[in-house]
């Protein structure tokens, strides 16, 4: 029971970081309807970015929020320049942009803090590990039910739910938060009413990217330290949320994402073949049996397609 | 558009053009493992293994329309079934290939049930799921009785198959020792005083032998999918990427054709790993960057740059993306980038060719989405323009290894 | 000075023009119908009207050149679009349907009290107000569509042939509201109608267009006298 416990509170904790990335998906998706194949790629800049912060002193709170700073900056970027000029040609040329960004932009963090772990003394890091957003020493933890949960663990869940409760204000509460929900339901009706598209398309994909660098950061944390795949798995993982969940849906997404973690960590703690090494292989059948039975997934909308 | 010269097709002009297309792509081919240095050798190895992934890639992507980034997956089940036949059960390694087609196709057959049902980038992503899956696969507990786990397999002769016959293999861990035994047999063949097939016999020159197998295994996957591109199927094939409910209509069985195309193409991925496991020596999950997903993308990324839904394409995405690599590689020391553009990349820190190329990819999706093989067909014309043969006079065949201007593939993006 | 003034007006999609020097003009407090057979550019000319696509030519609204301008920055200069086949936002409900609408003012600005206004005008909205759009029938969201646009307060309204699949009951009673609209309020309307006997009967002036240019205009009852306008576009 309390290693049960356990498990269900380090899954769902786990599976909260892979609610972030797939909000971010949900945003972009819901936005212009593109899978951005760079999302993880996006975050994991931002990542190597707080850790040099770091290297610089700067408090880890800060360098967060610096380094969504910088994402945030990426991905409006990346969609003026990249995404709007070539979703006028199709959508294999917007896959192909994105895939190529996600290849520029791991060759990026590679050429700018080599191909190495870091932190490491062998580039005189001054951190000793990749700054923790969370107390994670050893004795940081309590017992509840002879269970030993750790702080950074309910930390991450209470980050993550907390931006969750942001969006949903900002999504429902706010004019912008309308407008973004206007475009998504009807691109060309938004026009009409005079919503500036361009301007909610930019900032979807800019907040896109500032959610993803909250994943990469918290998983650098986790880890203890940044290397150029450390967010390969974890898109996946996003991905698969986002694909339980609905991908036009941001409920399903962080939903999607803490039913990822949890099964993960159950499947993988107490069905013995399933291992370390399967547990991605848990991510895939999650994505190609939702795509097969229920492509909208739990919480999103049926689409019909056209002929 | 105005062209220098017009000629007709099947003309002596145009004859004569095939020809020198032909003879001096047959010279390159022969020049490189009898005259190039053993470097050039190596990485022209390396680049017909990426050219023979890409052009089976090519066949789902570029010409159903089906995006894969998973492809590294099969190529990986090619080198680890040439790694398991050799090392665990001491089979020759030419009895590998068409194993690991057999193997591939069968794999890639299965996986084409669930991709004919999910569409574009939702297939991308779990292809790209597939590849990520593959390499961790092969180090889970349960498989490595088979797979050697995380360390992997040499690729030798078990020392306890001495009863078995371990043909070619029984000194050395590269699979194609050429023993004494059969030193009489095999005599340099020699045309006009040149070694055209390198110098088999000894240990330490075995990569002009690695250079035929490779380009055999080129020109194989070459014809395999000029065959279908050129045939019924291919036709069908085209009609499913333009519009897959009209071709339903039209009769086109959609679950067939693209489990069809979807093993071929699996198959025939899985044909360089086999090469690749031969040359490395032995197979492991992260001894071989292929069958990584890296790999997969880099496949994606030379395809699209040469070319997508064009025979040629692949070749020459490949043929560029290994030379350029090849020629940056070892620009992550400052001091060996040319002092010109040393500025322009003295700041990285790993060499710069992936960067390049992803950027490369990009830029071309904005100014010639169908590649260089795009490009080509599109100035081509303003050189030598060859007008089509009246419809109805009938024709010799083409000979098959010819690159001309009337390349009649049928090109265009895949959706 | 007239509300709108659209002189030689080409438009089209990519490299296919559909408009081919279009004239037309809305007094102020007038209800202009613009009436034609399918594809002779209506809807082409309403979405060049609010800057959805690529226009040429000039387009003034009470003497301002509007022509360059961005949609949104038409939206508030005063021009709103119901466009063709309703365009609500059938996720959101029908309140923020209506807030979408206001997106242009400020808030404070009575915004609030003008939905209830329009609640009060189509009180089968009111009754549906925290219901998805995506739920309502087709004619209660031809009605939202016209409530969300007039929430901008614009001074002309573009109405893109409002009864397109809605019962002749349901399009007599919308066609009273904005015949209301128009004299009551004194709100500008162009509006795109097929259906010239209901249009013609809340007309100032009306104007038909064929392929892509005006062919005949003036008031209802001057169309209306000429037999052979009458036979081959009014079909009465």
């Amino acid at each position: 029971m309390d290693l049960f416990l356990q498990r269900v509170i380090d899954g769902i904790s786990q599976g909260s970081v892979y609610a972030l990335i797939a909000l971010g998906l949900v945003i972009i998706y819901r936005g212009t309807g593109h899978l951005n194949f760079a999302q993880g790629e996006m975050a994991l800049f931002s990542t190597y970015c707080v850790y040099q912060f770091g290297e610089w002193g700067v408090p880890v709170w800060i360098a967060l929020v610096l380094g969504m700073g910088v994402g945030f900056v990426l991905g409006s970027i990346t969609e003026v320049t990249l995404v709007r000029p070539i979703s006028k040609k199709s959508p294999f040329a917007v896959f192909i942009v994105t895939l190529g960004l996600f290849r520029f932009l791991n060759w990026l963090d590679g050429a700018i803090w080599g191909n190495q772990q870091l932190p490491t003394t062998a580039v005189g890091s001054k951190q000793g590990r990749f700054p923790s957003l969370f107390p994670r020493e050893p004795e940081d933890h309590f017992k509840i039910l002879g269970a030993t949960i750790r702080w950074e663990r309910v930390g991450i869940l209470a980050l993550v739910l907390g931006i969750s409760l942001l969006l949903y204000l900002l999504f429902n509460f706010t004019k912008f938060g309308l407008a973004m929900r206007a475009v998504a339901s009807n691109a060309e009706s938004a026009k009409l009413t005079g919503i500036r598209t361009h301007i909610v398309l930019m900032v979807s994909w800019g907040l896109a990217a500032a959610i993803g660098a909250i994943g990469g950061v918290v998983m650098g944390g986790l880890n203890g330290t940044v290397n150029l795949g450390l967010m390969f798995g974890i898109f996946i993982y996003g991905s698969a949320a986002a694909t339980l969940g609905g991908f036009d849906s941001p409920v399903g997404a962080v939903v999607g994402g803490m039913i990822i973690g949890l099964v993960e960590n159950l499947a993988s703690g107490y069905i013995d073949w399933v291992g370390q090494e399967l547990k991605l292989g848990v991510a895939l059948l999650v994505i190609v049996g939702v795509l097969l039975v229920k492509p909208s997934g739990l919480f999103g909308t049926p689409k019909v397609e056209r002929v | 558009m105005k062209s220098l010269v017009t000629i007709r097709e099947g003309s002596a002009a145009h004859w004569a053009i095939r020809i020198v297309t032909a003879v001096l792509l047959v010279a390159i081919l022969l020049w490189v493992p009898t005259k190039g240095s053993a470097s050039l050798i190596t990485t022209s190895i390396e680049a017909m293994t990426l050219m023979s992934a890409a052009m089976a890639l090519n066949l789902v992507l570029g010409y159903t329309g089906q995006i894969s980034i998973g492809h590294s997956a099969f190529l990986g089940i090619g080198a680890y079934t040439t790694g398991i036949m050799v090392s665990r059960w001491g089979f020759s390694p030419w009895v590998t290939f068409p194993v690991a087609f057999g193997v591939a196709f069968f794999v890639g057959v299965l996986v084409s049930f669930p991709a004919a049902r999910i569409k574009g980038v939702y297939l991308a992503l779990v292809t790209l799921a597939l590849g990520l899956v593959f390499p961790q696969m092969l180090t889970w507990k349960r498989f490595s009785w088979l797979t050697g786990g995380g360390s992997g397999l040499p690729l030798s002769c078990p020392a306890t198959s001495a009863t078995r016959t371990c043909a070619g293999v029984a000194k050395t861990t590269t699979g194609f020792d050429i023993g004494p035994a059969q030193k009489g047999q095999l005599q340099t063949f020699k045309i006009f005083g040149h070694d055209f097939f390198g110098d088999l016999r000894r240990l330490d020159n075995k990569s002009a032998f690695w250079y035929w197998i490779a380009l055999s295994v080129v020109v194989v996957i070459y014809l395999a999918c000029r065959g279908v591109v050129k045939s019924r199927v291919g036709r069908s094939l085209i009609a499913i990427r333009d519009n897959e409910t009209a071709a339903a209509v039209m009769g086109v069985n959609l679950v067939r054709t693209k489990a069809f195309v979807f093993g071929l193409s699996a198959g025939l991925c899985a044909l360089p790993g086999c090469v690749v496991a031969i040359k490395t020596g032995g197979v492991s999950p992260e001894g071989i960057l292929s069958l990584t997903v890296l790999g997969a993308i880099t496949f994606l990324i030379a395809m699209v740059i040469g070319g997508a839904g064009s025979l040629w394409g692949p070749i020459l995405g490949s043929t560029l993306y290994v030379f350029v690599t090849d020629k940056t590689g070892s620009w992550a020391d400052d001091d060996k980038i040319p002092g010109l553009i040393r500025p322009l990349f003295g700041w990285s820190k790993i060499s710069p060719a992936d960067g390049i190329f992803a950027l490369l990819l990009i830029i071309l999706m904005f100014v010639a989405p169908r590649g260089i093989a795009g490009l080509w067909k599109q100035y081509s014309p303003l050189v030598v323009r060859v007008l089509p043969r009246p419809a109805g006079t009938g024709g010799t065949p083409e000979p098959l290894a010819t690159v001309s201007a009337t390349e009649t593939t049928n090109e265009g993006e895949p959706q | 000075m007239s509300m709108l003034k659209i002189e030689g007006l080409t438009a089209g999609y990519g490299p296919v023009s559909v408009l081919h020097g279009l004239d037309l003009e809305v007094g102020e407090g007038e209800l202009v119908v613009m009436l034609g057979a399918n594809g002779a550019g209506k809807t082409t000319t309403m979405r060049a009207i609010s800057g959805l696509i690529g226009r040429q030519g000039t387009i003034e609204m009470e003497g301002v050149n509007i022509t360059k301008w961005s949609p949104d920055h038409i939206v508030r200069a005063g021009i709103a679009q119901v466009p063709q086949g309703r365009g609500t936002f059938p996720e959101l409900s029908v309140e923020d349907n209506l807030l979408a609408g206001a997106y242009v003012r400020h808030k404070g600005e009575g915004v609030r009290d003008d939905m209830e206004r329009w609640f009060d005008v189509f009180p089968r909205l009111a009754e549906r107000r925290a219901q998805k759009a995506g739920s309502l029938s087709g004619g209660e969201q031809q009605m939202l569509a016209i409530a969300r646009a007039l929430m901008s307060r614009p001074k002309l309204l573009l109405c893109d042939e409002p009864s397109l699949g809605l019962a002749p009951l349901i399009t007599q009673e919308l066609f009273d509201v904005l015949g209301r609209l128009n004299t009551e309020e004194g709100l500008s309307v162009l509006l795109v109608e097929q259906n010239a006997n209901l249009a013609m009967h809340i007309a100032s002036r009306v104007y038909l267009l064929e392929t892509g240019r005006i062919v005949a205009s003036g008031t209802s009852a001057e169309l209306s006298a000429d037999d052979s306008i009458r036979k081959a576009y009014l079909g009465f």
